[in-house]
Protein backbone atom coordinates (compact mmCIF):
# COMPACT_ATOMS: atom_id res chain seq x y z
CA UNK A 1 0.00 0.00 0.00
CA UNK A 2 0.95 3.71 -0.81
CA UNK A 3 0.57 4.76 2.69
CA UNK A 4 2.64 8.34 1.62
CA UNK A 5 -0.23 8.81 -1.36
CA UNK A 6 -2.68 9.18 1.17
CA UNK A 7 -1.85 12.56 2.44
CA UNK A 8 -1.97 12.19 5.64
CA UNK A 9 0.00 13.54 8.17
CA UNK A 10 -0.35 12.69 11.89
CA UNK A 11 -0.57 15.83 12.66
CA UNK A 12 -3.74 16.38 10.96
CA UNK A 13 -5.03 13.45 13.36
CA UNK A 14 -3.49 14.61 16.41
CA UNK A 15 -6.35 15.31 18.60
CA UNK A 16 -6.51 19.05 19.21
CA UNK A 17 -5.83 20.80 23.10
CA UNK A 18 -8.74 23.18 22.30
CA UNK A 19 -11.54 22.86 24.76
CA UNK A 20 -14.65 25.18 25.30
CA UNK A 21 -13.31 28.01 27.37
CA UNK A 22 -16.86 28.82 28.37
CA UNK A 23 -18.14 25.72 29.95
CA UNK A 24 -16.78 22.95 31.96
CA UNK A 25 -18.21 20.47 29.64
CA UNK A 26 -16.82 18.81 26.41
CA UNK A 27 -18.83 17.35 23.81
CA UNK A 28 -18.03 13.37 22.88
CA UNK A 29 -17.20 12.17 19.87
CA UNK A 30 -19.94 9.63 18.97
CA UNK A 31 -18.92 8.54 15.32
CA UNK A 32 -16.37 9.34 12.59
CA UNK A 33 -16.98 8.53 8.80
CA UNK A 34 -14.21 8.47 6.22
CA UNK A 35 -13.56 7.29 3.18
CA UNK A 36 -10.65 5.71 1.22
CA UNK A 37 -10.26 5.05 -2.62
CA UNK A 38 -8.77 1.47 -3.08
CA UNK A 39 -7.63 2.66 -6.77
CA UNK A 40 -9.03 -0.73 -8.02
CA UNK A 41 -11.99 -2.43 -9.15
CA UNK A 42 -13.67 -5.28 -6.65
CA UNK A 43 -15.45 -8.04 -7.22
CA UNK A 44 -17.69 -7.88 -4.16
CA UNK A 45 -19.01 -11.62 -4.57
CA UNK A 46 -15.09 -12.24 -4.39
CA UNK A 47 -15.26 -10.10 -1.23
CA UNK A 48 -18.12 -11.77 0.28
CA UNK A 49 -17.04 -15.41 -0.07
CA UNK A 50 -13.49 -14.62 1.09
CA UNK A 51 -14.00 -12.42 4.23
CA UNK A 52 -15.68 -13.29 7.42
CA UNK A 53 -18.14 -11.20 8.89
CA UNK A 54 -19.42 -9.63 5.75
CA UNK A 55 -23.09 -9.46 3.78
CA UNK A 56 -23.70 -9.01 0.19
CA UNK A 57 -27.18 -8.57 -1.03
CA UNK A 58 -26.83 -6.83 -4.37
CA UNK A 59 -31.07 -6.95 -4.66
CA UNK A 60 -30.78 -4.39 -1.04
CA UNK A 61 -27.76 -2.73 -1.42
CA UNK A 62 -24.68 -2.73 -4.22
CA UNK A 63 -21.70 -2.80 -1.17
CA UNK A 64 -20.13 -5.34 0.88
CA UNK A 65 -20.15 -4.60 4.19
CA UNK A 66 -18.05 -5.70 6.45
CA UNK A 67 -17.19 -5.31 10.37
CA UNK A 68 -14.21 -5.70 12.51
CA UNK A 69 -13.94 -5.96 16.23
CA UNK A 70 -10.85 -3.64 16.74
CA UNK A 71 -11.55 -0.60 16.31
CA UNK A 72 -15.55 -1.37 16.14
CA UNK A 73 -16.52 -0.21 13.16
CA UNK A 74 -18.39 -1.19 9.53
CA UNK A 75 -17.18 -0.41 6.29
CA UNK A 76 -19.27 -0.22 3.10
CA UNK A 77 -17.05 -1.50 0.27
CA UNK A 78 -18.04 -0.25 -2.92
CA UNK A 79 -16.93 -2.56 -6.22
CA UNK A 80 -15.47 0.92 -7.44
CA UNK A 81 -12.85 0.61 -5.09
CA UNK A 82 -14.01 3.43 -2.52
CA UNK A 83 -14.56 2.23 1.12
CA UNK A 84 -16.64 4.28 3.62
CA UNK A 85 -15.49 3.47 7.08
CA UNK A 86 -18.21 3.94 9.97
CA UNK A 87 -18.30 3.69 13.69
CA UNK A 88 -14.67 4.81 14.65
CA UNK A 89 -14.57 7.19 17.52
CA UNK A 90 -11.51 9.31 16.41
CA UNK A 91 -10.39 10.18 13.53
CA UNK A 92 -7.19 8.05 13.99
CA UNK A 93 -9.75 4.83 15.23
CA UNK A 94 -11.21 6.06 11.75
CA UNK A 95 -8.09 5.79 9.86
CA UNK A 96 -6.89 2.21 11.31
CA UNK A 97 -9.98 1.04 10.93
CA UNK A 98 -9.91 2.07 7.10
CA UNK A 99 -6.24 0.65 6.68
CA UNK A 100 -7.37 -2.82 8.55
CA UNK A 101 -10.18 -2.98 5.86
CA UNK A 102 -7.85 -2.23 2.75
CA UNK A 103 -5.56 -4.72 4.36
CA UNK A 104 -8.18 -7.73 4.55
CA UNK A 105 -8.93 -6.45 1.05
CA UNK A 106 -5.57 -6.96 -0.16
CA UNK A 107 -5.00 -9.93 1.71
CA UNK A 108 -7.72 -11.42 -0.32
CA UNK A 109 -5.81 -10.52 -3.42
CA UNK A 110 -7.10 -7.12 -5.16
CA UNK A 111 -4.04 -5.19 -6.15
CA UNK A 112 -4.93 -1.95 -3.79
CA UNK A 113 -3.78 1.43 -3.34
CA UNK A 114 -4.82 3.61 -0.23
CA UNK A 115 -6.04 7.25 -1.86
CA UNK A 116 -7.37 9.84 -0.98
CA UNK A 117 -8.33 8.87 2.63
CA UNK A 118 -10.50 11.94 4.45
CA UNK A 119 -12.61 12.31 7.25
CA UNK A 120 -16.03 13.07 6.19
CA UNK A 121 -18.24 13.19 8.66
CA UNK A 122 -17.85 13.75 13.01
CA UNK A 123 -20.76 13.24 15.63
CA UNK A 124 -20.31 14.22 19.00
CA UNK A 125 -23.11 14.92 21.72
CA UNK A 126 -22.90 16.38 24.96
CA UNK A 127 -25.32 16.64 27.74
CA UNK A 128 -26.28 20.36 29.02
CA UNK A 129 -27.47 19.49 32.26
CA UNK A 130 -30.20 21.65 32.12
CA UNK A 131 -33.54 21.51 30.54
CA UNK A 132 -33.88 24.03 27.45
CA UNK A 133 -36.78 26.05 25.97
CA UNK A 134 -36.95 25.41 22.17
CA UNK A 135 -39.55 27.54 21.52
CA UNK A 136 -37.75 30.45 22.42
CA UNK A 137 -34.89 29.29 21.18
CA UNK A 138 -36.29 28.99 17.79
CA UNK A 139 -38.10 32.46 18.07
CA UNK A 140 -35.16 34.32 18.83
CA UNK A 141 -32.89 32.59 16.22
CA UNK A 142 -35.78 31.79 13.41
CA UNK A 143 -32.83 32.34 10.79
CA UNK A 144 -30.67 29.56 11.88
CA UNK A 145 -33.30 27.08 13.17
CA UNK A 146 -36.20 24.56 12.40
CA UNK A 147 -38.24 23.35 15.02
CA UNK A 148 -41.12 21.27 14.11
CA UNK A 149 -42.04 19.65 17.17
CA UNK A 150 -44.82 17.32 15.35
CA UNK A 151 -42.25 15.84 12.90
CA UNK A 152 -38.99 15.69 15.16
CA UNK A 153 -38.86 16.73 18.40
CA UNK A 154 -35.81 18.11 18.69
CA UNK A 155 -34.40 21.73 17.41
CA UNK A 156 -31.94 21.75 13.81
CA UNK A 157 -29.86 24.70 13.95
CA UNK A 158 -27.58 24.57 11.32
CA UNK A 159 -24.27 27.15 12.57
CA UNK A 160 -23.01 28.56 9.16
CA UNK A 161 -19.76 29.15 10.59
CA UNK A 162 -18.21 26.45 11.53
CA UNK A 163 -20.65 24.74 9.18
CA UNK A 164 -22.37 22.06 11.53
CA UNK A 165 -25.89 21.35 12.12
CA UNK A 166 -26.54 21.09 16.05
CA UNK A 167 -29.66 18.97 17.24
CA UNK A 168 -31.08 20.07 20.92
CA UNK A 169 -33.38 18.27 22.82
CA UNK A 170 -35.50 19.76 25.38
CA UNK A 171 -34.06 17.50 27.95
CA UNK A 172 -30.62 19.27 27.24
CA UNK A 173 -28.80 16.62 25.33
CA UNK A 174 -27.16 18.16 22.11
CA UNK A 175 -26.00 17.00 18.84
CA UNK A 176 -23.29 18.34 17.03
CA UNK A 177 -23.58 16.75 13.30
CA UNK A 178 -21.75 17.46 9.86
CA UNK A 179 -18.00 18.42 10.53
CA UNK A 180 -15.13 17.63 9.26
CA UNK A 181 -12.87 18.66 11.48
CA UNK A 182 -12.62 18.06 15.52
CA UNK A 183 -12.09 21.77 16.14
CA UNK A 184 -15.51 22.75 14.44
CA UNK A 185 -17.17 20.39 16.70
CA UNK A 186 -15.47 22.42 19.47
CA UNK A 187 -16.19 25.78 17.78
CA UNK A 188 -19.43 24.82 17.34
CA UNK A 189 -19.95 24.06 21.07
CA UNK A 190 -18.33 27.24 22.13
CA UNK A 191 -20.48 29.20 20.07
CA UNK A 192 -23.67 27.82 20.95
CA UNK A 193 -22.95 27.17 24.98
CA UNK A 194 -24.04 30.30 25.70
CA UNK A 195 -27.04 30.87 23.46
CA UNK A 196 -28.04 27.44 25.12
CA UNK A 197 -27.70 28.95 28.68
CA UNK A 198 -29.60 31.82 27.72
CA UNK A 199 -32.64 29.82 26.56
CA UNK A 200 -32.56 27.68 29.85
CA UNK A 201 -35.99 26.64 30.58
CA UNK A 202 -37.05 27.96 34.15
CA UNK A 203 -39.79 26.21 35.98
CA UNK A 204 -42.42 28.12 37.23
CA UNK B 1 -40.29 -27.05 -7.29
CA UNK B 2 -36.42 -25.54 -6.65
CA UNK B 3 -34.71 -27.44 -3.93
CA UNK B 4 -31.73 -26.87 -1.80
CA UNK B 5 -28.82 -28.91 -1.88
CA UNK B 6 -27.51 -28.26 2.00
CA UNK B 7 -28.58 -31.18 3.56
CA UNK B 8 -26.41 -33.80 1.33
CA UNK B 9 -23.67 -32.84 3.72
CA UNK B 10 -25.63 -33.99 6.71
CA UNK B 11 -25.02 -37.85 8.06
CA UNK B 12 -27.65 -39.48 6.35
CA UNK B 13 -27.00 -37.42 2.94
CA UNK B 14 -23.59 -38.75 2.93
CA UNK B 15 -24.63 -42.35 3.54
CA UNK B 16 -26.90 -42.04 0.64
CA UNK B 17 -24.37 -40.27 -1.59
CA UNK B 18 -21.73 -43.26 -0.61
CA UNK B 19 -24.28 -45.89 -1.43
CA UNK B 20 -25.85 -44.76 -4.80
CA UNK B 21 -21.82 -44.01 -5.80
CA UNK B 22 -21.46 -47.54 -4.87
CA UNK B 23 -23.80 -48.45 -7.17
CA UNK B 24 -23.11 -46.93 -9.88
CA UNK B 25 -19.48 -48.10 -9.91
CA UNK B 26 -20.53 -51.37 -9.55
CA UNK B 27 -23.24 -50.83 -12.77
CA UNK B 28 -26.82 -51.64 -10.80
CA UNK B 29 -27.30 -47.78 -11.37
CA UNK B 30 -27.27 -45.56 -14.00
CA UNK B 31 -25.70 -42.21 -13.07
CA UNK B 32 -28.74 -40.55 -14.06
CA UNK B 33 -31.15 -42.62 -12.24
CA UNK B 34 -28.75 -41.54 -8.79
CA UNK B 35 -28.50 -38.07 -9.78
CA UNK B 36 -32.61 -38.09 -9.74
CA UNK B 37 -32.72 -40.08 -6.60
CA UNK B 38 -30.33 -37.70 -4.71
CA UNK B 39 -32.89 -34.49 -5.99
CA UNK B 40 -35.66 -36.88 -4.92
CA UNK B 41 -33.58 -36.61 -1.32
CA UNK B 42 -33.41 -32.88 -1.43
CA UNK B 43 -37.02 -32.74 -1.78
CA UNK B 44 -38.32 -35.13 0.93
CA UNK B 45 -35.82 -33.49 3.56
CA UNK B 46 -37.32 -30.18 3.20
CA UNK B 47 -40.81 -31.54 3.29
CA UNK B 48 -40.14 -33.72 5.94
CA UNK B 49 -38.23 -31.17 7.62
CA UNK B 50 -41.43 -28.99 7.01
CA UNK B 51 -44.56 -31.30 8.23
CA UNK B 52 -42.98 -33.94 10.18
CA UNK B 53 -40.29 -32.19 12.65
CA UNK B 54 -42.00 -30.75 15.99
CA UNK B 55 -39.30 -29.91 18.06
CA UNK B 56 -37.55 -26.71 18.33
CA UNK B 57 -34.45 -26.02 19.74
CA UNK B 58 -32.60 -22.89 20.83
CA UNK B 59 -28.75 -21.79 20.17
CA UNK B 60 -27.38 -19.66 21.84
CA UNK B 61 -23.38 -18.79 21.99
CA UNK B 62 -20.43 -16.19 20.93
CA UNK B 63 -20.37 -15.20 17.23
CA UNK B 64 -17.27 -15.56 15.85
CA UNK B 65 -18.00 -15.13 12.49
CA UNK B 66 -21.10 -14.46 9.78
CA UNK B 67 -21.35 -14.41 6.24
CA UNK B 68 -24.24 -13.34 4.35
CA UNK B 69 -23.88 -14.10 0.63
CA UNK B 70 -26.32 -15.18 -2.21
CA UNK B 71 -28.82 -15.19 0.00
CA UNK B 72 -26.96 -18.10 2.55
CA UNK B 73 -25.93 -16.82 5.80
CA UNK B 74 -23.11 -18.91 7.67
CA UNK B 75 -22.62 -18.47 11.02
CA UNK B 76 -19.67 -19.81 13.34
CA UNK B 77 -20.21 -19.99 17.32
CA UNK B 78 -18.22 -20.51 20.07
CA UNK B 79 -19.59 -22.52 22.86
CA UNK B 80 -23.14 -22.54 21.91
CA UNK B 81 -25.38 -23.70 24.22
CA UNK B 82 -28.27 -26.15 22.27
CA UNK B 83 -31.73 -26.18 24.17
CA UNK B 84 -34.15 -28.57 23.53
CA UNK B 85 -37.25 -29.11 25.51
CA UNK B 86 -35.53 -29.72 29.12
CA UNK B 87 -32.27 -31.22 27.99
CA UNK B 88 -29.20 -28.73 26.72
CA UNK B 89 -25.76 -29.57 25.70
CA UNK B 90 -23.08 -27.39 25.07
CA UNK B 91 -20.56 -27.43 22.03
CA UNK B 92 -17.11 -25.83 21.39
CA UNK B 93 -17.53 -24.63 17.78
CA UNK B 94 -20.40 -24.75 15.44
CA UNK B 95 -21.27 -23.82 11.73
CA UNK B 96 -24.71 -22.55 10.90
CA UNK B 97 -25.94 -22.39 7.23
CA UNK B 98 -29.33 -21.35 7.01
CA UNK B 99 -30.63 -20.63 3.45
CA UNK B 100 -34.22 -18.75 2.75
CA UNK B 101 -37.19 -21.12 2.80
CA UNK B 102 -39.15 -18.87 0.95
CA UNK B 103 -37.17 -19.03 -1.82
CA UNK B 104 -38.51 -23.01 -2.05
CA UNK B 105 -41.69 -21.29 -3.53
CA UNK B 106 -41.03 -19.29 -6.24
Amino acid sequence: MADSESGISNQVLEPSSTHPLGSPLVPTLQNVVSTVNLGCKLDLKFIALHARNSEYNPKRFAAVIMRIKEPKTTALIFSSGKIVCTGAKTEQQSLLAARKFARIIQKIGFDIQFKDFKIQNIVASCNMKFPISLVQLAAFHGKFTIYEPELFPGLIYRMKTPKVAILVFPSGNIVIAGAQKRDHIFQAFENIYPVLTSFKRNYK
Amino acid sequence: MATFELYRRSTIGMCLTETLDEMVSNGTLSPELAIQVLVQFDKSMTEALESQVKSKVAIKGHLHTYRFCDNVWTFILQDAVFKYEDASETVGRVKIVACDSKLLSQ
